[in-house]
């Protein structure tokens, strides 16, 4: 199963395995990684699953929706180069070994 | 293969107070049905429900929501411009109001919120014995939501509008027949009260008119939308408050789950949605001869995404019936849509019900029935009309 590795804000990291299919978001918050909110379960109206990927592996994440794109803008840490919503990032064998960092802070 | 035929109707008084033998029928009929006393499709399965959710290609919304096609001679009424529009025509004005009901703005009315509800709950605890949905949810909504949009909602007006809009969407039944005429004395009011001079300076809703003055939204459609802010953030917050306190009070297990864990306020409400779906209904027309799982589907026909059945699916949830604050939910209950049309103010109702809940929770040592629950038969809602608790502390 692929694996990605999310670093706390207190920059511990965690590894975990994440099937195909699956988002980030909720293999984060199923696994109690409390620096992901995601509060709207994945709707794109919460912008609280903020993570910054790291950037060797941007060009393998799936392309933003315009709903993306706006709710990016009203995260609470503000808008990075690498951001995305980790509800739409969805697990795929290419991501393996992805490593993103948890945006502080979500609310 | 054509699609099974149901002879039952949805809209009945009694399915609509219980619908749940409704809802496994048409679930076990098949992937869709045909509602023999209206003529239209039905789906009551959770994987189908996002299906026509999430194609407006072959499910568009531009019929209505409801179950008369608007755009029909006879039926026809204004239609919504946010709800009742597909992509990408709806995509420019979803962009502008997701701005102006932004998480950033959200979170800016929590203090607010926090504090009225402490004062509600503070309310209640002194009563001992109340009604959840007058003297908590109803009172709670009321207070904070109309300031918050810029709005003057009195009571009693809003919940006859309320009744009148979501009885609509329905047949023209009795219930219907009844919503309209109560409705009257407050359309005049209703009309007036989301024109421009009559919303708060500075607030959302006269926003909404400057970015009609800036060309961002068509002429004449901000007092459309401030409607739709008020018909979809009313009624329904209110009883989702209400289903939650309801359902708390009933399962004193999942009671004391929250006690020993009050994050759990914003997961009980999800679950609640769930169970007790709000908005029970929402229609979409087909655009042409299409198939879904199988089934052979007429053109130009509506078909209705039964969302509470689609909760309760047991091909989707475990134990379906059981009402369990630990389940994950949120973002897989279809309790706020799916797709394009998911529900543009769900951080507006999740605020509400996490303050409200989280100063009952630390407020109340002990929920319980105090009598039991009537519910409001509405063609498109499961809503609560009365709800006896009682409240124990110290």
């Amino acid at each position: 199963m692929p694996k990605v590795t999310f670093i706390n804000p207190d920059e511990t990291r965690v590894e975990l395995e994440v099937p195909v299919g699956t988002s980030l978001m909720r293999a984060a918050t199923a696994h109690g990684l409390d620096g992901i909110v995601g509060d709207c379960g994945g709707g794109l109206t919460c912008a609280t699953c903020h993570v910054l990927v790291q950037e060797e592996f941007l060009p393998n994440t799936p392309s933003m929706t315009p709903n993306e794109e706006q709710m990016l803008d009203f995260t609470a840490m503000g808008r990075q180069i690498n951001s995305r919503l980790s509800c739409q990032l969805v697990m795929t064998e290419e991501l393996d070994g992805l490593t993103v960092r948890i945006a502080d802070p979500q609310l | 293969m054509e699609a099974p035929v149901l002879d039952i109707d949805p809209y009945a008084t009694d399915v609509l107070k219980n619908p749940y033998p409704f809802h496994e029928e048409l679930r076990e009929t098949g992937p869709v049905a045909l509602i023999k006393p209206h003529g239209v499709y039905a789906v009551g399965r959770h994987v189908e429900a996002s299906e026509v959710l999430n194609d407006p290609v072959r499910f568009t919304a531009s019929g209505g929501i409801g179950i008369q096609d608007i755009r029909k001679p006879g039926e026809f009424r204004v239609p919504n411009r946010l709800l009742e529009n597909d992509p990408p025509s709806h995509t420019n004005i979803r962009g502008v109001l997701s701005r102006l009901l932004s998480p950033i703005v959200i979170r800016g009315w929590r203090e607010q919120f926090e504090s009225e509800a402490k004062k509600v709950v503070a309310q209640i605890v002194e009563m001992g014995e109340f009604d959840g949905v007058e003297n908590l949810a109803e009172e709670y909504v009321l207070r904070v939501f109309p300031d918050a949009l810029g709005v003057k909602l009195p009571r009693k007006n809003v919940l006859a509008i309320g009744e009148m809009r979501f009885n609509q969407s329905g047949p023209q039944n009795e219930l219907y027949r009844i919503a309209m005429e109560k409705a009257q004395p407050y359309l005049e009011w209703f009309e007036s009260s989301t024109q421009r001079e009559n919303v708060t300076p500075g607030s959302i809703s006269e926003t909404l008119f400057v970015c009609e003055d800036k060309g961002e939204i068509e002429p004449g459609i901000a007092s459309n939308m401030v409607r739709s802010f008020i018909g979809g953030g009313t009624d329904s917050t209110i009883t989702g408050i209400g289903h939650t306190l309801n359902l708390l009070a009933q399962n004193p297990d999942q009671w004391a789950e929250l006690k020993a864990n009050p994050n759990k306020v914003k997961s009980a409400f999800e679950e609640a949605l769930r169970m007790e779906t709000p908005f029970q209904v929402t229609y979409r027309t087909t655009t042409g001869e299409t198939e879904l799982s199988g089934v052979r589907l007429e053109p130009d026909t509506k078909i209705g995404v039964f969302l509470g059945a689609a909760n309760r699916d047991p091909r989707k949830w475990p134990n379906p019936d059981k009402f369990d604050v630990s389940r994950d939910t949120a973002g897989i209950h279809v309790g706020f849509g799916v797709g394009a049309h998911i529900c543009i103010g769900q951080m507006i109702a999740r605020l509400e019900a996490e303050a409200i809940l989280r100063a009952v929770v630390e407020a109340v040592d002990r929920l319980e029935p105090a009598g039991a629950p009537r519910f409001r038969p509405i063609n498109q809602m499961r809503q609560l009309d009365y709800l006896p608790l009682r409240a124990i502390s110290g």
